[in-house]
C-alpha cells in the first residue's frame, strides 16, 4: 500500500492544493456556463498549465474535468439547458422536479449523485485498472456498433410513452446524423453546399437549442403578463430525507455500473452514460411511469452515470494511453510533453502518480460537492429576476457559449434553427429526447457498422462474442416490453379503456 | 423623463459603435502601417480545436513569436469541414499581417477532395513542424518486416486492412500511395481521430495502422504495437532501431506538417518582419523542446524553401487524390 501513501501524501504540497482550488471553480463555471464544455476548458488551459509542474497542473485540469461535470447540471436543472453534454440526460428529471417546486432538493440530489459517481468510477481506477483496461481493447468497431444499437433501443424509453411521435423525432434525429462527411468514402451528403455542415450537424449547438432555447421561446409565447405562476422560484426542501435517500439507492448503483462500463469503453462519455442509465433505472424501477416527470430516481441515475464515466475514462487513458474520452484526448497530450508516458507499464513504473491522480480527483470530488451544495442558494436570486430579464440572460448566454465552440456564428444561427424546432415540437408534444439520441448515436451506429463491414463483412460482427450478445439484449429490451404490454392488455380487455 | 434619457444615450452609443466599425472596416494595409507593424495584436488562426497536435505547435510558436514581435498574438481556432472552415477565413482576411495562420498538410490536400482552397491563396512564412507517417502492425502479428506485409498484400491484394484517423486524412492518402508504390493494394480503414485507429490495431482489429510518429511511437515503446518503417528520409531517435521505408526498399516519404502562412499580397516588409520572428521562434529552445517532447520533429524551413515544398506537395497530391475518383 506504500505507492497509495506516497501518491495521497504528494497531494499535500499547498501549491498542488491550491491549483484544484483554482481549477475547481474554474470548472464550475465553465460547466455552468452552456456551450462551454469541459474538453475545451482543459484544451485551454493546458496552454498555460504546460509551464507547471506535471503535479500541479494535473491538479489543475484534472479538477477542471470533474467539478465542470458538477456545474453543468445547474443550468440543466434550472432553465433546461445542458451546461455541457454530459447533463443531457438531467434535464429529462432535473428540469421537470425544478417546475413542480423541487429545484432545490434537484440541485442537491444532483450533486450527491454526481459525487458517489465519481467515487465509484475512482474506484475502479484504483483497483481493477489494468484487467478493464483489457476489456476497453475488445471493444472494436464490431462491439461498438452493438453497443451503440443498444442505446437506439432506448429511443422508446425516452419517449415518456408517446411511443409512435418518439419514433418519428428518433427517425429526424438519425437523419440529422447523416448529414456531414461519409465516414469511409469522405463524400459529403446533405450538406447543401454549405461548409460549415460537412463535419455533420454540430451537435451542442442542437442540443442548446432544443432544450434550453426551445424552453425559453415556448415561455415567451405562452406567457401572460400579471399571471405570477412561477412555481420555479419556489426552491422547495433542499436535502433528501431519509426516504428520499432510499429511492435513490438503486438508481445510484444502476448509475454507477453503467458509468463505469462507458466510461471505460474508449471515446464514449458522459452524455451516452447518462442516457443510458437514466432508462436503465427506468427499467428496474417501481414507478417507471414518473421518469421524465420530474423523477428522482431518474435524475440521481443520469448523474450517477455520468460521473461514474471520468473514473472509467481515466482508467483506459491511463492503462492503455488511449483516450477514454474527449477530455482525457487533450490531457494524454499534455502529459506526453511532460515525460509520462500513459500506458499498461505505467501501473508498474510509476504506481504513485496513478494514486496521485485518483486523489487529485477524490478532493476535486468533495471541493465541488461543497461548492455545489454552498452555492446554490444564490442561484435561487438570479431566478428571481423578472422573467423578461431572465430570457434574455438565458439567450445571450447561450449564444455566447454556442459561439465559443467554433468561433462560429453558423452554428449560433444552428442553435436558433433548433429553437424553433424544438418549440414546434414542444407545441405538438413530440419529445426532444429521441432527436438527441438519434444525432448522438446514429453516426457512431452507421460508422462503426460501415467500418465493421470494411474490416471483416458481416461475419465479423456475428464471430464477436460481445457484438452479439449486446445485440441479443437490445433484441429482448424491444421485445419484452411491447409483450408485457400485450399481455396485460389481454388481461384488462373486458374493462373500458383506461382514461389519459 | 428616464425612458427619454436611455433612448438618448442608446443612440449616442450606437452611433459611437458604427463610427468605429466604419472606422476598422477599411482598414487596408499602407505605407505607414508597414512602418510601425506590429501596433496591435496578431491574431494566428489555427483550423483544428484546441488542444490537439496542430494547435500545440501553433500555441507553442506562437509565445515565442510574441517576445520578437513585441506584441500579442491571439490564437483563434476556428474549427469545421475539415479544416477548410479556418483556412477560407485566413485567406479572406486582411493582408496586413495583422492575421495570419497555421498551415496544415490539408492546405494542399482539401482542394482536391471537393473543398475550395488553394494554396495559392496564402504567402508562407515557414514551416515548423514535420510528421513523418509510420506503418505499424499489433505486437502479436505475424508481420516482421514490412516486406512480410507488402508480401502479404501481394498474394491477396485488397485485403490487408489498415487503420487510419478518417476518410480524405493524409494517413489515408499514405496508404493509398504505398499500395502506388508498391503495385499492391491495402484495404484503407478509416477511423474517427488517430488514436482510435492506433487503438484497432492495438486490439488486433486490424492488419496494420497508418498513422503520425507521434501516435504510434509511445505505444511502439510499451510493446502494443511494432512499428515496421517511418515514411521519412532518416530513422526517428524516438523510434529506435525502426527502419526508414527507404531502407526496406520503397522509395516513399509521407507524413503531415505545420507552417505559418498569412492571406496572400502581403506587404514585402510585413512579410520580412514576420519571417525574421517565425525563424527565432522556431529555432527557439523551448519551441524545439517541446515538440520534441510530443513526439513530432521540429523543423525551421524558412519561407521560400516552404514555397517550393508546399508546390511539390500540391503536385503530389493532385496525382494521389484525383486518380481516386
Amino acid at each position: 500500500m506504500s505507492p497509495l501513501v506516497a501518491g495521497f501524501s504528494s497531494l499535500l504540497d499547498p501549491t498542488v492544493l491550491s491549483c484544484i482550488a483554482l481549477g475547481a471553480v474554474l470548472g464550475m463555471l465553465v460547466g455552468a456556463f452552456p456551450g462551454i464544455t469541459a474538453t475545451m476548458a482543459v484544451a485551454l488551459a493546458s496552454g498555460f498549465t504546460l509551464t507547471l509542474d506535471p503535479l500541479p497542473g494535473l491538479a489543475v485540469l484534472l479538477t477542471i474535468y470533474v467539478s465542470s461535470n458538477f456545474g453543468d447540471r445547474v443550468p440543466a436543472i434550472l432553465v433546461n439547458t445542458p451546461g455541457t453534454p454530459a447533463s443531457i440526460a438531467t434535464t429529462f428529471d432535473g428540469y421537470a422536479m425544478a417546475q413542480q417546486g423541487k429545484a432545490g432538493l434537484a440541485l442537491t440530489s444532483s450533486a450527491f449523485a454526481s459525487a458517489v459517481g465519481t467515487f465509484a468510477g475512482l474506484l475502479l481506477l484504483m483497483f481493477a485498472a489494468i484487467p478493464l483496461s483489457r476489456l476497453a481493447l475488445q471493444f472494436g468497431p464490431a462491439e461498438m456498433f452493438a453497443l451503440v444499437v443498444f442505446g437506439l433501443t432506448m429511443m422508446i424509453g425516452v419517449s415518456g410513452g408517446r411511443v409512435v411521435k418518439g419514433l418519428m423525432a428518433g427517425a429526424f434525429g438519425l437523419l440529422l446524423g447523416a448529414v456531414g462527411r461519409d465516414p469511409i468514402t469522405g463524400d459529403l451528403r446533405f450538406t447543401f453546399g454549405l461548409v460549415e455542415l460537412s463535419d455533420g450537424v454540430p451537435f451542442i449547438a442542437a442540443i442548446i437549442g432544443l432544450f434550453g432555447i426551445a424552453e425559453v421561446f415556448d415561455q415567451i409565447i405562452t406567457h401572460r403578463s400579471g399571471s405570477s405562476a412561477a412555481p420555479i422560484t419556489q426552491f422547495g426542501k433542499w436535502f433528501p430525507t431519509r426516504a428520499d435517500w432510499r429511492t435513490m439507492l438503486k438508481p445510484l448503483a444502476v448509475g454507477s455500473g453503467v458509468g463505469g462500463v462507458v466510461g471505460v469503453v474508449p471515446a464514449t462519455g458522459g452524455d451516452i452514460a447518462g442516457i443510458l442509465a437514466w432508462d436503465q433505472a427506468r427499467r428496474v424501477s417501481a414507478h417507471p411511469e414518473k421518469f421524465g416527470k420530474g423523477s428522482l430516481e431518474g435524475l440521481t441515475a443520469a448523474d450517477t452515470a455520468s460521473n461514474a464515466t471520468l473514473g472509467g475514462s481515466t482508467t483506459t487513458s491511463l492503462a492503455l494511453g488511449i483516450p477514454g474520452d474527449s477530455v482525457m484526448a487533450v490531457m494524454i497530450g499534455s502529459m506526453i510533453v511532460w515525460g509520462i508516458q500513459p500506458g499498461p507499464s505505467l501501473f508498474t513504473r510509476n504506481p504513485e502518480l496513478v494514486y496521485s491522480i485518483a486523489g487529485i480527483m477524490i478532493v476535486a470530488t468533495l471541493l465541488a460537492l461543497g461548492l455545489s451544495l454552498l452555492r446554490m442558494r444564490s442561484v435561487a436570486k438570479l431566478l428571481d429576476l423578472p422573467r423578461h430579464f431572465l430570457w434574455t440572460i438565458i439567450l445571450i448566454f447561450c449564444m455566447v457559449g454556442t459561439y465559443a465552440v467554433n468561433n462560429s456564428i453558423f452554428d449560433v444561427g444552428v442553435m436558433l434553427l433548433f429553437g424553433l424546432v424544438g418549440l414546434f415540437m414542444r407545441r405538438f408534444s413530440i419529445p426532444a429526447g429521441p432527436v438527441v439520441l438519434g444525432l448522438l448515436l446514429g453516426k457512431l451506429a452507421e460508422s462503426n457498422l460501415r467500418r465493421a463491414l470494411e474490416i471483416g463483412g458481416v461475419s465479423n460482427i456475428l464471430t464477436s462474442p460481445i457484438a452479439v450478445a449486446i445485440l441479443a439484449v437490445s433484441l429482448l429490451a424491444l421485445v419484452l416490453p411491447a409483450l408485457r404490454a400485450m399481455r396485460q392488455r389481454r388481461r384488462t380487455t373486458p374493462a373500458t379503456p383506461v382514461a389519459e | 423623463m428616464r425612458p427619454t434619457i436611455i433612448r438618448t444615450a442608446s443612440g449616442v452609443l450606437t452611433l459611437a459603435a458604427l463610427v468605429t466599425v466604419a472606422g476598422c472596416a477599411d482598414r487596408g494595409a499602407t505605407v505607414e502601417d508597414a512602418a510601425d507593424y506590429p501596433s496591435k495584436d496578431v491574431t494566428l488562426i489555427v483550423p483544428y480545436q484546441a488542444g490537439g497536435a496542430s494547435d500545440l505547435a501553433a500555441r507553442t510558436l506562437a509565445n515565442q513569436m510574441e517576445q520578437h514581435l513585441g506584441t500579442n498574438i491571439i490564437v483563434e481556432n476556428r474549427t469545421g469541414g475539415a479544416g477548410s472552415v479556418g483556412l477560407q477565413h485566413l485567406a479572406e482576411a486582411h493582408a496586413d499581417g495583422y492575421t495570419i495562420g497555421y498551415l496544415p498538410v490539408e492546405t494542399v490536400m482539401l482542394g482536391f477532395q471537393g473543398y475550395d482552397i488553394d494554396p495559392a491563396n496564402y504567402d508562407l512564412i515557414g514551416q515548423m513542424v514535420s510528421v513523418p507517417a509510420t506503418i505499424a502492425v499489433p505486437a502479436d502479428s505475424p508481420y516482421q518486416t514490412l516486406d512480410d506485409l507488402l508480401k502479404a498484400a501481394e498474394e491477396a491484394p485488397g485485403t490487408i486492412t489498415v487503420s487510419n484517423s478518417g476518410a480524405g486524412s493524409i494517413w489515408e492518402a499514405t496508404t493509398t500511395a504505398l499500395g502506388e508504390a508498391t503495385g499492391t493494394e491495402f484495404k484503407p480503414v478509416p477511423f474517427d481521430g488517430g488514436a482510435p485507429a492506433v487503438t484497432a490495431a492495438i486490439g488486433g482489429e486490424v492488419d496494420a495502422v497508418i498513422a503520425g510518429i507521434s501516435e504510434t511511437a509511445p505505444a511502439h515503446a510499451e510493446g502494443q504495437l511494432r512499428v515496421l518503417a517511418v515514411f521519412d528520409e532518416e530513422p526517428s531517435p524516438s523510434l529506435e532501431g525502426v527502419p526508414t521505408a527507404i531502407e526496406e526498399g520503397v522509395d516513399l516519404t509521407m507524413g503531415g506538417w505545420g507552417g505559418i502562412g498569412a492571406p496572400a499580397g502581403l506587404p514585402e516588409e510585413i512579410k520580412q518582419t514576420l519571417e525574421e520572428a517565425f525563424t527565432a521562434a522556431a529555432s527557439s529552445e523551448e519551441f524545439t523542446k517541446v515538440i520534441t517532447d510530443s513526439g513530432n520533429i521540429p523543423v525551421n524551413v524558412p519561407a521560400d524553401e516552404f514555397a517550393s515544398f508546399v508546390e511539390s506537395e500540391a503536385q503530389n497530391f493532385k496525382a494521389l487524390l484525383s486518380d481516386q475518383d
